[in-house]
């Protein structure tokens, strides 16, 4: 049953999304770096398994030690609302105490999540889980910003989406630690995973990602993948990658607040006022913008 | 402003959830967060859901008959979490006699076959503002 820490990371977590100043500068203060817990993406195309992938990591490393996972889903573009529906998927496993999971909205954000996720996961890195999986939002093929966030990423593909032109193209492929053909059992399984492997597969400073098939409603190749999850850590840790990925996950968190707190800023204005900025007298919204970032900047280097 | 976060939940083991998630649709397009947590849920897993959601409202919705000890088992279950803030409403074919006793039982509202859409919504809107006023 829940206990009185998951309520407390609960609302914590809400007033980080909200971007409550003060709970965004108390984030802010908790540190990134700690080493003891994995932080996995899960990505990929819409309905290719990636919340019941989810369901079954989160089970079986919930045998053994204390899990979260943050579920994206996206808002709608009229309403701003959101029907947050990858915990249907996962409602089995509440009864586990060590198990976390709370559903995001992308509040409108492009790119697969949220603006506010590093901060959220600062939070909850402070509650000592050895896994913090993160499920992005359904994923088509630009939506990369998790491969700035997580330590490793799985992408989720599935057969029959496409010809192998599709596993030769830029862009979310490109970032897998781990590549998972999911629904393996389903025919064209073998002309995906020969496609990855040709076309998708290569070695990125010396870590090649694997090749993962899984069948996840029925826990099929779970363990394996695990196991190459585990491998991955192995390797940042063994060849100092770890921290330099959180120090990514930190600067993308202050390029993902500066960007939200400028675009709130710009809203004030008016339209019209808005539209005639960048011409007025040759483009000099742009230099002080410019002149005024780099100030900022520099004051900080000061401190 | 943050948005208003909802957990519609389906206690008990009928299957029809098509009313739920009509009620889900509406409360998305009224700008909220809708948290959906699927069919046959104990009321253990909804307390549980909404804890690890941080949700202002539940709404539960039961088409099974069992309402009368399905809606108060999660209001209880909410109280022994110490999580009794969180209002909870409820709907399905709920006859007229039962909507005293499921109100006693802390049941904020009762919506039955027949309750409009926007009805449900502007509830939704007014008892989390006025909580939290």
């Amino acid at each position: 049953m829940p206990s009185s820490w998951q309520r407390q990371l609960a609302k914590e977590i809400s007033q980080i999304e909200n971007m409550a100043p003060a709970a965004l500068a108390a984030a802010a203060s908790l540190p990134l770096d700690r080493e003891r817990v994995q932080v996995i993406g899960i990505t990929g195309p819409p309905g290719g398994g990636k919340s019941t992938l989810c369901n079954q990591l989160l089970q079986k490393l919930g045998e053994k030690a204390r899990v979260a996972a943050l579920l994206v889903d996206p808002s709608s573009p009229y309403s701003g609302g959101a029907i947050l529906g990858d915990r249907i998927r996962m409602q089995s496993l509440v009864s586990n105490p060590n198990i976390y999971i709370r559903s995001l909205s992308n509040r409108g954000n492009p790119g697969g999540v949220g603006s506010s996720l590093v901060s959220i996961l600062r939070a909850v890195m402070a509650w000592d889980f050895s896994h913090i999986i993160i499920e992005t939002v359904g994923a088509g093929q630009s939506e990369v910003k998790i491969a700035s966030i997580a330590d490793t990423v799985l992408v989720v593909s599935v057969p029959n989406l496409g010809d192998d032109i599709q596993a030769v193209k830029s862009g979310i492929l490109e970032i897998a630690d781990i590549f998972v053909i999911n629904k393996a059992d389903l025919p064209g399984a073998d002309s995906l995973y020969t496609a990855l492997r040709e076309s998708a597969q290569r070695a990125v400073e010396g870590w090649t990602a694997p090749l993962c098939q899984t069948v996840a409603h029925q826990g099929i190749g779970i363990d394996a993948l695990i196991e190459e999850i585990e491998r991955h850590r192995q390797w940042l840790l063994d060849s100092d990658r770890l921290l330099q990925k959180r120090r990514n996950a930190a600067k993308f968190e202050v390029a993902e607040l500066s960007r939200v707190l400028l675009e709130k800023h710009l809203e004030k204005l008016p339209t019209a006022a808005l539209a005639g900025y960048l011409s007025h007298r040759g483009g000099n919204l742009l230099k002080k913008l410019d002149a005024a970032y780099a100030e900022i900047l520099n004051s900080l280097e000061e401190v | 402003m943050a948005p208003i976060r909802v957990l519609i939940a389906k206690p008990g083991l009928d299957g029809h959830d098509r009313g739920a998630k009509v009620v889900a649709r509406a409360l998305r397009d009224a700008g909220m967060e809708v948290v959906y947590t699927g069919l046959r849920q104990s009321p253990e897993q909804i307390v549980q859901a909404a804890i690890q959601e941080d949700v202002d409202i539940i709404g539960l919705s039961c088409l099974s008959g069992a309402h009368n000890s399905l809606f108060p088992r999660v209001v209880e279950l909410l109280r022994e979490k110490g999580a009794e803030d969180i209002p909870v409403f409820g709907g399905g074919v709920i006859p007229e006699a039962d909507i005293p006793g499921l109100r006693e039982a802390g049941i904020a509202a009762v919506f039955t076959p027949g309750a409009s859409l926007e009805e449900i919504a502007a509830f939704v809107r007014e008892k989390v503002r006025r909580d939290n006023a």
